[in-house]
């Protein structure tokens, strides 16, 4: 059993209807995103200040080039950058977990961000020796399909894998992750060796996770894929419902079951690609999220997913604050503190759930 | 009309159907009896396209199976035996999934939840979480959410059907008799119900019609007097069985002491 940090039905009324208390996280999630966003604009080694900027903005005065130069060139697409990655990295443990049946599943702990991560390197390192003209149409968007693709297949061999008849075991789920993980971090191993220069300055930063190159020729690679998933996943919001109860239930609420795996496997491999080719591996965003949401809301996925991307988003920006101010003026790659601080959480979910995860 | 036809099914390299059939009839109770391992939840599975089968399952003539899954749920609803929650939903959230379809736009949507656990005997209960109810309480929960799923047994004169998978099991005999006489209720108001049973006082005493099974084929179906017989139930079961009437209302009963005696 679930042990709750409140009791019986206190918290949520008599009728046990949380819908007016997810509608309520929701506002407040909106506003502690806009807030998060502004602390973000005016935070950074620059020492560009949003009051200054605001005052002249208001006087009508010109900005610098330099003001100008900060605001818009670094700090506003590493922010949009910022809020689609913890978004899609929170939406993308949502619906895995709603998939899987199984509140533990997490792109990144169970080795998709690996192969994702992989699929990236391969295109990185391999993307040199591909025809020009290829290369030239390709592009920017090379990379991030390239994750996409990792993601995807690693997702279908994990399902596979860990899946039968409907149920899903924890153990195997886990243990593939692990065998997945491994064997994307081998490979990545290897593609290190042949690599350039260049190409390991590229490497170096997916190990770690970080917005700092962040720029609007990236966003623009990435954004398309991570805003479609995003919006596909409410699609998705019924279909998971019903898949709580299991797949024959929610055939009989419904539900088209293949056809909505196959669309939730989709999007769990875009969201996480897209996130991972931006910004490498960033941890834990995908479980904690989730898990303290249906804490105070409840699982119902129709408000579960876009709290999760609102908080995700809110959760990568505060992080990405705390990882410019804490060894400024150098910076800490998030991945680091979204370990540091997620890692715990994640131990703690681990202890109140002893039990009732059945391996 | 529900008819299912020549149904066969192979699980794994065990063929556990061999050509059963039934049918059912809106706006009366159907019951599958018969031993453990004779194949009731089987066919019951089978009728409601949880297991591949051979044999045509037709409604109204129509292609049961060439149904999309949307369309097929607001024809009928399905309790399954015992399902285990992924996540923590409160009783009124799991009863809320059932609202699909066009019932979920009515104008006392929001109320409906309540109301089907109110049929149930579980007032009060939604604020709980599902988890912790107690196996029969939970029972009475998914049933709940069954019903708000075909809660107009008919819709633009269609009936609706409810397939219950041995609803009873888990319930107290007041709570059994509570249940069974919302099926009943169900299939008075026009809606057709199939559900698979062990009781065979409670199937005695609530179906119209009864379908008796041994080794995955259909041994006898029809009228209740007719199909529970002694001969029949011996067979069936493999032992003496006697079926007795109490004399004042002239309905079945079956107790392994008559046959004793006898």
């Amino acid at each position: 059993m679930v042990a709750l940090p409140w009791g019986r039905s206190a918290g949520h009324g008599a009728t046990g209807d949380r819908s007016d208390r997810a509608r309520v996280t929701i506002l407040a999630l909106v506003v502690f995103v806009m807030l998060a966003a502004i602390a973000s604009l005016g935070t950074g080694a620059a020492g560009v200040s949003l009051g200054d900027v605001l005052a002249k903005w208001i006087s009508g005065e010109e900005l610098s080039v330099r003001e100008r130069v900060v605001l818009f060139d670094i700090r506003l697409p590493r922010l949009l950058t910022g809020m689609l990655v913890g978004a899609s990295l929170a939406v993308s443990g949502a619906v895995m977990q709603g998939l899987f049946r199984n509140p533990l599943a997490d792109p990144g702990i169970v080795g998709v961000g690996a192969g994702a991560g992989l699929a990236a390197v391969l295109a990185i390192v391999l993307g040199a020796f591909l025809p020009p003209a290829i290369l030239a149409v390709a592009g920017m968007h090379l990379v991030p399909f390239a994750a996409f693709f990792g993601g995807w297949v690693t997702t279908l061999i994990l399902y596979r894998v860990s899946t039968r008849a409907g149920r899903t075991s924890v153990a195997t789920m886990l243990l593939a992750g692990i065998a997945l993980g491994a064997l994307s971090g081998a490979l990545t191993g290897i593609l290190v060796y042949i690599a350039d220069d260049q190409q390991l300055r590229d490497l170096t930063f997916w190990g770690l996770g970080s917005l700092a190159g962040a720029s609007w020729a990236k966003l623009a690679a990435a954004a398309p894929i991570m805003v479609l998933a995003l919006l596909a996943a409410p699609m998705l919001a019924r279909a998971l419902n019903g898949l709580a109860l299991g797949e024959g239930a929610a055939a009989h609420l419904g539900v088209a079951v293949q056809r909505m795996k196959n669309l939730a496997i989709l999007t769990v491999a875009a969201a996480t690609g897209a996130a991972v080719a931006v910004s490498g591996g960033i941890g834990f965003i995908g479980i904690v999220v989730p898990h303290l949401l249906r804490l105070v809301m409840g699982p119902d996925h129709r408000f579960l997913l876009p709290a999760a991307a609102l908080l995700g988003a809110g959760l990568l920006l505060l992080a990405d604050i705390i990882s410019r101010l804490i060894i400024a003026p150098a910076e800490l790659p998030i991945g680091i503190v979204t370990a540091v601080l997620g890692g715990p959480v994640f131990l703690w979910i681990l202890l109140r759930r002893r039990g009732i995860v059945d391996m | 009309m529900l008819e299912a036809r020549d149904i066969s099914v192979t699980l794994g390299r065990k063929q556990v159907l061999h050509g059963a059939g039934l049918s059912a009839q809106p706006g009366a109770m159907t019951v599958i009896v018969g031993p453990n391992g004779s194949g009731k939840t089987t066919l019951l599975r089978a009728i409601t396209g949880d297991l591949a089968c051979r044999g045509t399952v037709t409604l109204n003539r129509q292609d049961m199976r060439a149904l999309p899954p949307h369309a097929l749920a607001e024809r009928r609803a399905v309790l399954p035996q015992a399902s285990v929650l992924a996540f923590p939903f409160t009783v009124h959230e799991v009863v809320r999934l059932g609202l699909t379809g066009r019932i979920a736009l009515r104008p006392d949507a929001a109320q409906l939840p309540g109301r089907a656990l109110e049929r149930v005997g579980l007032e009060g209960y939604g604020a709980r979480f599902f988890q912790e109810l107690s196996g029969g309480e939970q029972a009475r929960a998914q049933l709940a959410r069954v019903l708000l799923q075909v809660w107009e047994p008919v819709q633009d004169g269609i009936p609706r059907w409810l397939f219950l998978d041995e609803p009873v099991a888990a319930l107290d005999i007041g709570h059994q008799l509570q249940v069974m006489h919302l099926a009943r209720r169900f299939a008075r108001a026009g809606g057709g119900v199939v559900a698979v049973m062990h009781d065979l006082n409670l199937t005695a005493m609530f179906a119209d019609r009864v379908v008796l099974m041994l080794d995955g084929r259909v041994l006898a179906q029809g009228a209740v007097r007719e199909v529970l017989s002694d001969q029949n139930l011996s067979r069936a079961y493999g032992c003496r069985l006697r079926v007795s009437s109490p004399p004042a209302q002239g309905a079945t009963y079956i107790l392994p002491q008559a046959a004793e005696m006898a």
